[in-house]
């Protein structure tokens, strides 16, 4: 039946003869014997899931790229906080060599010395709390690693289907291999909330969390 | 003593258990293994000496819900305080947690007080020090 809509539509076989068909109206049986091979094939629903799917892909596609921005971001605010830090730590180291070269005993008497330890101590302090934020920087991983996932999910499943649908509807003597199903890990959870704006089922920080737990006596 | 506690943490992110487990040897708990799901911590409970256990929840092979189902079922692990670190934020899915008998729960991204404030919690809490 299909094959047979497929040669009604297909060009003609010589041209010189027969006006060509109107494009528009082509277009339209095309688009028509789609409609009717995917009802046919009961792939309607999945198209429209797909249809479904596509726009949840790029938020998601959206997050990952506001993820690792603000990740970057933050690495390099926290990079130039550390280095002012270790800026500041090196012209003191030697401002106050200079001291003790000059006077030594006047250095430690006038209190130079113990000032000066005093402010290493506080800076590698910041330098510390900076290095800790750089590493918390580094969950983008994580959380960007679980979206990916879904959209690989979602390009494998659909290229599947459409492979499955070239299959179903390719001539007799046409060859095509059925593509190996993936197997890749696919969480079956939500994973990260990629837009929690207007969805009251889920908490958008930790707050809300312990409010939550507080409720049930936790 | 709470300095000698041991700690288990799973998660299937290598980067996420090298975080946690950096952000607790600086609140002064350095004893510290790691799994990369549910099976393999389950084996590492059943055949090490654990006092905390810190897990992710989406894993594969076996998720966080599955573990925390597995540990309080079994007579000598049910005691071990399960903290959730995870990026499930669905209301249900916390309530199930707590349900589960999951001692806390946070949600990612977190901030490494978060994470110390509710390991201090925990521990006090149980008498753990």
């Amino acid at each position: 039946m299909l094959q047979e809509n497929l040669v009604a539509v297909a060009p003609p076989a010589s041209p010189t003869t027969t006006p060509p068909p109107d494009v528009h109206q082509q277009l339209g049986i095309l688009t028509r014997q789609l409609h009717d091979s995917l009802n046919g094939l009961g792939l309607t629903e999945k198209v429209k899931g797909w249809a479904g799917e596509l726009p949840d892909a790029k938020s998601r596609l959206s997050y990952i790229a506001r993820l690792t921005g603000q990740a970057a971001e933050k690495v390099l605010n926290q990079v130039d906080q550390a280095k002012a830090q270790h800026d500041h730590i090196a012209a003191e180291t030697r401002r106050i060599g200079a001291l003790i070269v000059k006077d030594p005993v006047a250095a430690v008497a006038k209190g130079h010395v113990m000032n000066f330890i005093t402010d290493v101590e506080q800076a590698s302090n910041k330098v510390d709390g900076h290095l800790t934020e750089i590493m918390m920087a580094q969950d983008f991983h994580d959380l960007t690693g679980q979206v990916i996932a879904k959209v690989v999910n979602l390009a494998a499943t659909i290229e599947e289907q459409l492979v499955l649908l070239l299959i179903q509807t390719a001539p007799p003597e046409a060859t095509v291999k059925a593509p190996a199903p993936h197997a890749q890990y696919v969480p079956a959870l939500d994973g990260p909330v990629v837009s929690a704006q207007d969805n009251p089922d889920v908490v958008t920080d930790q707050s809300q969390v312990d409010d939550l737990l507080a409720s049930l006596g936790f | 003593m709470s300095k000698e506690l041991r700690f288990l943490i799973v998660d299937d992110f290598s980067t996420m258990r090298r975080i946690v487990r950096n952000l607790l040897k600086e609140s002064g708990y350095a004893d510290a293994d790691e799994a990369e799901d549910g099976v393999a911590a389950l084996a590492k409970l059943r055949n090490s000496n654990f006092d905390f256990v810190v897990s992710d929840i989406n894993m594969p092979n076996m998720n966080g819900f599955q573990l925390l189902g597995e540990i309080k079922k079994d007579e000598k692990l049910k005691h071990l305080p399960v903290l959730m670190v995870t990026a499930e934020a669905r209301k249900e899915d916390i309530v199930l947690a707590a349900q589960q008998g999951a001692a806390g729960y946070i949600v990612k991204p977190f901030t490494k007080a978060t994470l110390e404030d509710k390991v201090n919690h925990i521990i006090t809490k149980l008498g753990l020090k």
